[in-house]
């Protein structure tokens, strides 16, 4: 079978890990790259044997590529991947895929209609204790849902800044909701579904000026299940990125965050070898290894996906554009929510 | 190659490191916010029969090092094994910054005047776009500061680094770095990685020889890429004068028990384990566990 001829657009912190993960890649040949800053595009030319491109329409006429990874600033996404749709490029879209609900509805839709395999970056739903979690979920370990908390911290973002740079405004797709909290935000889409109802938001300013630092919403859902949001990547008490998920049945209760789950039963659950009370499964209990790591073993599994659902396109894809869209739905909501009622 | 020593001692205990449980870890950063503390504990694991030591070039390294520099007749017989860099210091930075502005921040605005005479002597961050080894060396040179003085044996490159350029299989990379680690520092160099076996076969490509590699090495496979089966091949058929292997997560932070886990080291063709713990109980039963 020929070689996936793959291309990057976008070679920042993301572009850059992902090139180094998709290269290790048998069945990918790397063949282009388009990126603005000289500086990297210098060092990838005298380095690597790619083509590289400060433009991402010359990469394309030039290199044909079959698939792309986006990875540039997320209000950049959409002009790029309409485009390698019209030219019958599959795609990886880092998240949060887009800045706008309906540009990224219309997307899923294109692509669907294309029948192009498009993914979106969220990288929990390949992390091994979450995947494990929604298992159980979904196998009905707990029973129905009732209530959630999805959390998320890091120090980030901890000096004042002056407002500049895409990461500075909601336009380019800066801010804490936008960054972090779309991770919080599709992971209790994956988990618990998409809610019908946004309440209660209040974001804070901490060190930006122009955006959030923090945000804390309640997600509402039809039959009485409801949950809350908070994300604050400002947190200088954790020295690494944590996502947490508390999860409340009536079966019982599971807290998660990337690397292990506490699991408390009302009753036993043979199949699933846990018992009643409190269980703990760590990472190391169900990781499944990945051919090459470069920083966790979902960032190689999301990517050899997407490869893997291009090569066999009855494969089924784990974290769609319209996942994607699932989630600015929600962050847009937020935005309005807090625009209408958060303040004083 | 000068042969490594069997037993290191490493510090991810000190710094509220546990990458299992969160919990775990903030008790360790509540226990060793107290130096002294940390102090002690290097003491129990250097009574022990330990005389090498593995730090990561952390804020908090800076201090140790002018502790153990300060006592030389206590500790001047001590092996150093620095790693570098600090990867959550540059992981904030970039993702704040950007990759640019992190690097020129790093390399300006946390240093003396006479760091930045000499960066600046080198061609400062313009030479970047010619000369990429250059900085590299500018950067090995700001990390490895804080242990000036000191016995140094190896100086590993941090595994995120590492596997980023094994990645992009830049054979100039290693080799600029191992030259520069052998020139500048006298030290062997000394690769970590989470992909040793895929690492030894592309240095061995590339005639990049006389290095110490240093991976995850546990009988469940946790942090080995791709498998357990292909780390025991490729330390079975490895020549240790030319790569030296230690093992590193033995017992795969905790869920392996040490008499299992050392069980499975001992019979594994490697050179060195490093491990990290904090009670004298726990360091001096592993000591005894390890037979390699």
């Amino acid at each position: 079978m020929p070689e996936i001829k793959l291309a990057i657009v976008g070679a920042g912190r993301m572009g850059i890990t992902h090139y180094a993960i998709i290269n290790s890649h048998p069945d990918v040949s790397m063949v282009s790259v388009a990126e603005p800053s000289p500086l990297v595009l210098t060092l990838m030319a005298r380095y690597l044997s790619v083509a590289t491109f400060k433009d991402y329409r010359q990469l394309f006429d030039q290199t044909h590529p079959d698939a792309i990874l986006v990875c540039t600033p997320p209000n950049l996404h959409f002009e790029i991947i309409r485009e390698a749709g019209r030219r019958g490029i599959h795609v990886f879209s880092e998240k949060p895929f887009t800045t706008k609900f309906a540009e990224a509805s219309e997307l899923a839709r294109y692509f669907t209609d294309l029948g192009l395999i498009n993914q979106v970056g969220y990288v929990n739903r390949f992390n091994d204790i979450f995947c494990k979690v929604k298992e159980y979920i979904a196998g009905g370990l707990i029973g129905k849902v009732i209530r959630f908390k999805s959390e998320m911290f890091c120090c980030t973002v901890t000096h004042r800044d002056e407002g500049s740079g895409w990461r500075a405004t909601h336009e380019c797709g800066g801010g804490a909701v936008y960054e972090m909290a779309s991770h919080a935000i599709d992971l209790v889409n994956f988990l618990v579904g998409k809610p019908e109802k946004i309440v209660g938001s209040s974001l804070n300013h901490i060190y930006s000026k122009n955006v959030e630092d923090a945000v804390s919403t309640t997600l509402l859902y039809r039959n009485d299940v409801s949950g809350t949001l908070y994300i604050n990547w400002s947190d200088t008490s954790y020295r690494k990125p944590v996502n947490k998920i508390e999860i409340f049945g009536e079966g019982g209760r599971i807290l998660a965050d990337q690397y292990s789950a506490k699991i408390f039963l009302n009753k036993p659950a043979e199949s699933w070898s846990l018992h009643q009370g409190w269980n703990t499964i760590y990472v190391t209990d169900v990781f499944k290894p990945v051919p090459f790591y470069v920083r966790g073993n979902e960032f190689t599994r999301q990517l050899y996906h997407f490869v893997e659902c291009i090569r066999n396109r009855s494969a089924f894809s784990r974290c769609t554009f319209s996942d994607g869209a699932d989630a600015l739905e929600v962050i847009e909501e937020i935005f309005t929510d807090y625009e209408l009622h958060g303040r004083i | 190659m000068q042969a490594i020593d069997r037993i290191v001692f490493g510090d991810n205990q000190f710094f509220g490191i546990n990458h299992m449980s969160q919990e775990k870890a903030q008790q360790l950063s509540e226990q060793f916010f107290n130096i002294s503390n940390v102090y002690q504990v290097y003491d129990v694991a250097f009574e022990a029969g330990i005389r090498a030591v593995m730090l990561n070039s952390n804020d908090r390294a800076a201090v140790i090092c002018d502790h153990f520099r300060e006592n030389p007749r206590k500790y001047g017989d001590i092996r150093w094994y620095p790693s570098i860099p600090y990867p959550h210091k540059y992981a904030n930075l970039v993702a704040e910054k950007g990759i640019i502005p992190a690097i020129n921040e790093v390399l300006f605005k946390h240093n003396s005047t006479g760091d930045i005479l000499g960066i600046m002597a080198k061609g400062g961050i313009a030479v970047f776009s010619k000369d990429a080894l250059m900085v590299m060396q500018m950067l090995v040179d700001l990390e490895m500061k804080m242990f000036r003085g000191l016995d140094i044996k190896v100086v590993f490159l941090q595994n995120i680094i590492t596997d980023l350029i094994l990645g992009y299989g830049v054979r100039a990379v290693f080799e600029g770095y191992c030259d520069y680690i052998r020139k500048r520092y006298g030290a062997l160099p000394g690769l970590i990685t989470q992909n040793m076996p895929f690492l030894k076969s592309k240095l061995e490509e590339w005639g990049i020889g006389e290095v110490v590699i240093c991976s995850s090495y546990n009988k469940i496979g946790y942090l080995m890429s791709p498998d357990v089966e292909s780390y025991v091949m490729a330390a079975r058929n490895n020549d240790p004068s030319v790569y030296q292997l230690m093992a590193m997560s033995t017992l795969a932070s905790g869920a392996i028990p040490a008499s299992d886990a050392y069980d499975f080291i001992n019979r594994q063709n490697i050179q060195s384990v490093v491990f990290g713990a904090s009670s004298r109980g726990h360091i001096r039963e592993t000591v005894d566990l390890i037979r390699i």
